[in-house]
């Protein structure tokens, strides 16, 4: 690690950022650097979800890896995720389900349901893809709705 | 119907307070103090000038040269002006080229202070219950006592009284989104963008603080990413705006989360007695007594305690009373409003009064509540009418519901009631402004949608029912404080109530003059081909053709529509001190929960749920069921788990996510929601405003059923399992 450049593949695109301090997190070098502000900023504890990335596929608190920890890896932000298929069904099924109100968690549980629901085969169960959602926190819609999307989610990709 | 918002939000393309960005930007920090009372006797600013990247540093010393016309609010100082009241309260600001800058130019900025007599709890004021001359006390910021009928006699030859006493805690909102905005000045005049849900009296509370006129500020709102009552008045802005003077760039600054649990301005602790005098099998007299902790003062404290009083009485006839609240000062942050503000505790003593009151009667308890429970055209407390209100209505059905449960009710499980009552703030003005174009209609208004749905979804459904343009021709529009009419703000469950009323009208007033031009009684419109057609009986003709020349060079046609409510009367004879306030629209919500308790670590489990909510009319049943579970779940974390703790020196001990437990996505049990029509409102159609009810009964209907469970009460919230231990002689 140095306060030097940083490389890392973002939404499938390397990029290259100039002098990155050592401390500086991905989450700021995502909405900062690379300008991502889709990625939310909660509450930068590893409390709340609403800044979950994709690392190397993997669901990730962006506010608890530091940038230079994953220098040369695969970083998918919710603006990738909502480019691909499984991160398109899992936005319309939020939509549909009325799992969207104030919004500011969404990318973050998007993010971490797709992250569960790619690959090939049978998707995840749905008691497993809400354990992936355990650390997702949402204040306005009691969840029930977002439970609604992730079975529809998983439905629409079986 | 997929609101329009839901998909941009789930792609993370729409900009929040936490997003903002201007060219040129500074980043802040607040620099707060480290002790909860005290006095600062030096603060050198000087090292922290001379740190890295800083470019702008601010203390109490120059808020003259920054602003030498202004008249600066006493009541709020930006910066303790003689006493430090509250640990965190910020004592200066700085702005850096980076946020890690300024957070490390602030944290070399060390006061030295004096430390005074800390007040922490209410007991640390009144370690008894006070006396009448307690009032006199300096701590004392609020009082209220109001009485009415022979109290003392009814007492005296009761045949039964029940009194208890209940305590609750401080619970915090938690949006998601922490507080953020940008502050910066342009030709002299100031411009604040901010996560807020006020955006006027954001604008006006600005110009109060720094006592600058309200013409030189403009706020634009964002989208807000939760509010939930912790972002109206105005907060971080008039910091911002100071840096931005003395930078001469824009100033962003946003709030860690730790810095939103110690400044948050929430509902604090407070301490209740009940005394119901019982004759006949029916309540004959009432006495009621409040501690409330209101932190370090703002104004608005007596509010804080004359409105919440009232729901200490709850929505039941009340032949005689006496109830006196007292609003304490302490070294807390200053109490401010929290979805129903105070309602859920407030309601959580009395209905647990209740429900016990009706066991020790041998009573069911849904019935002993529809005895008293308010009818249209019963009195209130202060003898104001009430207005049409799904009370009775939602006690019969969970009445049915709760006989369901019972049938098959494994053992070790219990059910509880609770009944709350709730007034929409729809006196709160407001307007909007309609935009008739050939190809649509646009809603222009002053705030963004917070969430619920009331602005994005409830507005344009209110235009769409009026004037029968589909919903997907009806794009609503944001304007900043110098371009919007004026609204007065999503708050007290009254966007759609209130500034609905004004879109309603202004709908009404296009159809009318569109209906005069196309010489028919009524028009409606359509959309063909993207085209808006005006329907009159069978005739059929496009916009284009009804609107004059000046309106086809403007582009379409406008129309203004203004709702300010009418002023409700009490009786005043009945307050002996203090202020109470009238109630505006009524509404009700009736909860049922089933819990099972583990008897031996005293976890509560909540098995199912059902919300009865009076909505009188439902303008979107999907908003009203995402409104519902929301506020239930939000309860359910009142209930059990969330509890600001702090220390006997005032400082928070749990100012963060990982010790302050909300409510997670395994928590939540299944919520059966019945919307209650038929009991209009004052909202457009006869709707009601449902931001606020669905959390007021949930930590009583919780209560009841542990109680139910366990034939034990727990008199404090949270409901953790160390109090049920406790209750249960566990521990």
């Amino acid at each position: 690690m140095s306060d030097g450049p940083l490389t890392l593949t973002i939404n499938g695109k390397p990029q290259q950022f100039e002098r990155v301090p050592d401390a500086e997190r991905l989450l700021d070098t995502l909405r900062w650097r690379a300008g991502l502000k889709g990625t939310k900023e909660g509450c930068r504890t590893g409390g709340c979800g609403a800044c979950t990335v994709l690392v190397n596929g993997e669901p990730t608190l962006s506010c608890l890896v530091l940038s230079h920890e994953v220098s040369g890896e695969n970083v998918t932000t919710i603006e990738g995720v909502a480019a691909e298929k499984v991160g398109r069904i899992v936005i319309r099924a939020f939509a549909e389900a009325g799992a969207v109100q104030c919004g500011y968690c969404t990318p973050g549980f998007v993010v971490a349901l797709a992250g569960q629901l790619q690959g090939d085969g049978t998707p995840p169960s749905v008691a497993s893809l809400l354990d992936g959602l355990e650390g997702n926190l949402c204040r306005c819609t009691g969840y029930r709705a977002i439970q609604k999307a992730v079975v529809a989610a998983r439905e629409a990709l079986k | 119907m997929i609101r329009s918002d839901a998909e941009p939000k789930a792609r993370g393309a729409l900009e929040y307070g936490t997003d903002l960005e201007a060219p040129g930007m500074l980043w802040a920090a607040l620099v707060r103090s480290p002790i909860a009372h005290g006095r600062i006797v030096r603060m050198d600013l000087s090292p922290a000038r001379k740190m890295p990247g800083v470019v702008a540093v601010v203390g109490p010393e120059d808020l003259r040269t920054l602003l030498p016309k202004a008249a600066l609010e006493a009541e709020r100082p930006v910066f303790p002006l003689d006493e430090i009241r509250y640990r965190g309260e910020p004592v200066a600001a700085v702005a850096a080229e980076t946020l890690e800058q300024a957070r490390r130019a602030a944290a070399t900025i060390e006061p030295e202070v004096e430390s005074l007599r800390v007040d922490a709890r209410i007991e640390d004021i009144f370690p008894e219950w006070p006396s009448p001359a307690a009032a006199k006390d300096p701590r004392v910021v609020g009082h209220v006592h109001a009485r009415f009928g022979d109290v003392d006699a009814k007492f005296r030859s009761a045949e039964l009284v029940h009194s208890e006493t209940y305590r609750t805690s401080g619970v915090h909102q938690v949006a998601i989104e922490p507080h953020a905005c940008l502050a910066e000045v342009r030709n002299g005049t100031f411009h604040i963008r901010s996560s807020t849900q006020t955006p006027f009296g954001l604008r006006d509370d600005v110009a109060s603080i720094l006592g600058i006129p309200e013409s030189r500020l403009v706020v634009e709102g964002t989208w807000v990413g939760g509010g939930f009552g912790g972002k109206g008045a105005a907060f971080l802005e008039p910091y911002a705006v100071l840096l931005a003077i003395a930078s001469g760039r824009p100033v962003k600054l946003s709030l860690t989360f730790e810095e939103e649990f110690e400044l948050g301005r929430t509902t604090l602790p407070s301490i209740i007695r009940l005394d119901t005098a019982v004759h006949r099998g029916r309540i004959v007299a009432r006495r009621v007594r409040l501690l409330l902790d209101t932190g370090a003062s703002l104004p608005g404290r007596d509010f804080a305690v004359g409105y919440s009083i009232g729901f200490l009485l709850g929505p039941y006839r009340t032949t005689a009373y006496e109830i006196e609240g007292f609003a304490l000062q302490t070294n807390k942050p200053p109490f401010g409003p929290h979805r129903a503000p105070f309602a859920p505790q407030s309601v959580f003593a009395l209905e647990s009064h209740i429900d016990g009151l009706a066991r020790r009667l041998g009573v069911d308890p849904i019935e002993f509540r529809k005895l008293h429970a308010w009818r249209e055209g019963d009195r209130t407390a202060y003898d104001q009418p009430v207005g049409p209100i799904g009370l009775e209505a939602g006690l019969e059905a969970a009445a049915r519901t709760a006989g369901e449960w019972r049938a098959g009710l494994p053992s070790g499980h219990g059910i509880g009631v609770a009944a709350g009552f709730w007034s929409t703030g729809v006196g709160a003005g407001g307007e909007a402004r309609l935009w008739l174009r050939p190809d649509g209609l646009t809603i222009l208004e002053g705030e963004r949608e917070i969430g619920n749905g009331s602005v994005v979804q409830g507005l344009a459904l209110v235009a769409e029912r009026v004037l029968g343009l589909p919903v997907e021709a009806i794009r609503v529009e944001y304007g900043d404080t110098a371009t919007a009419p004026f609204d007065s703000g999503v708050f007290g469950s009254r966007t759609l109530g209130a500034l609905g009323q004004a879109v309603e009208k202004a709908a009404r007033s296009l159809a009318n003059t569109l209906a005069t031009r196309a010489g028919a009684q009524t028009v409606q419109l359509e959309m063909k081909n993207d085209r808006v057609l005006v329907v009159a009986g069978r005739r059929r003709q496009k916009l284009v053709d009804l609107l004059t020349p000046e309106e086809r060079a403007a582009g379409g046609i406008e129309a203004h529509g203004k709702h300010y409510g009418s002023e409700r009367k009490i009786d005043a004879s009945r307050v002996v001190t203090g202020t109470v306030y009238p109630y505006q629209d009524f509404t009700a919500a009736v909860h049922l929960a089933e819990v099972e308790v583990d008897r031996e670590t005293g976890h509560v489990r909540v098995v199912r749920y059902a919300a009865f909510q009076d909505v009188g009319k439902a303008v979107d049943s999907a908003s009203v069921t995402g409104q519902v579970e929301g506020g239930v779940v939000m309860g359910l974390g009142t209930a059990l788990s969330e509890e600001m703790l702090w220390t006997p020196e005032a400082r928070l001990a749990n100012p963060g996510l990982l010790d302050y437990r909300l409510p997670r996505i395994r928590d939540v049990p299944p919520i059966h929601v019945e919307a209650i029509e038929g009991f209009a409102g004052a909202g457009p159609f006869g709707a009601k405003g449902l931001g606020e009810p669905p959390i007021i009964p949930v930590p009583a209907a919780v209560a009841n059923a542990v109680a139910d469970a366990t034939g034990t009460r727990v008199y404090e919230l949270p409901m953790t399992p160390e109090r049920v231990a406790r209750a249960l002689k566990l521990l």
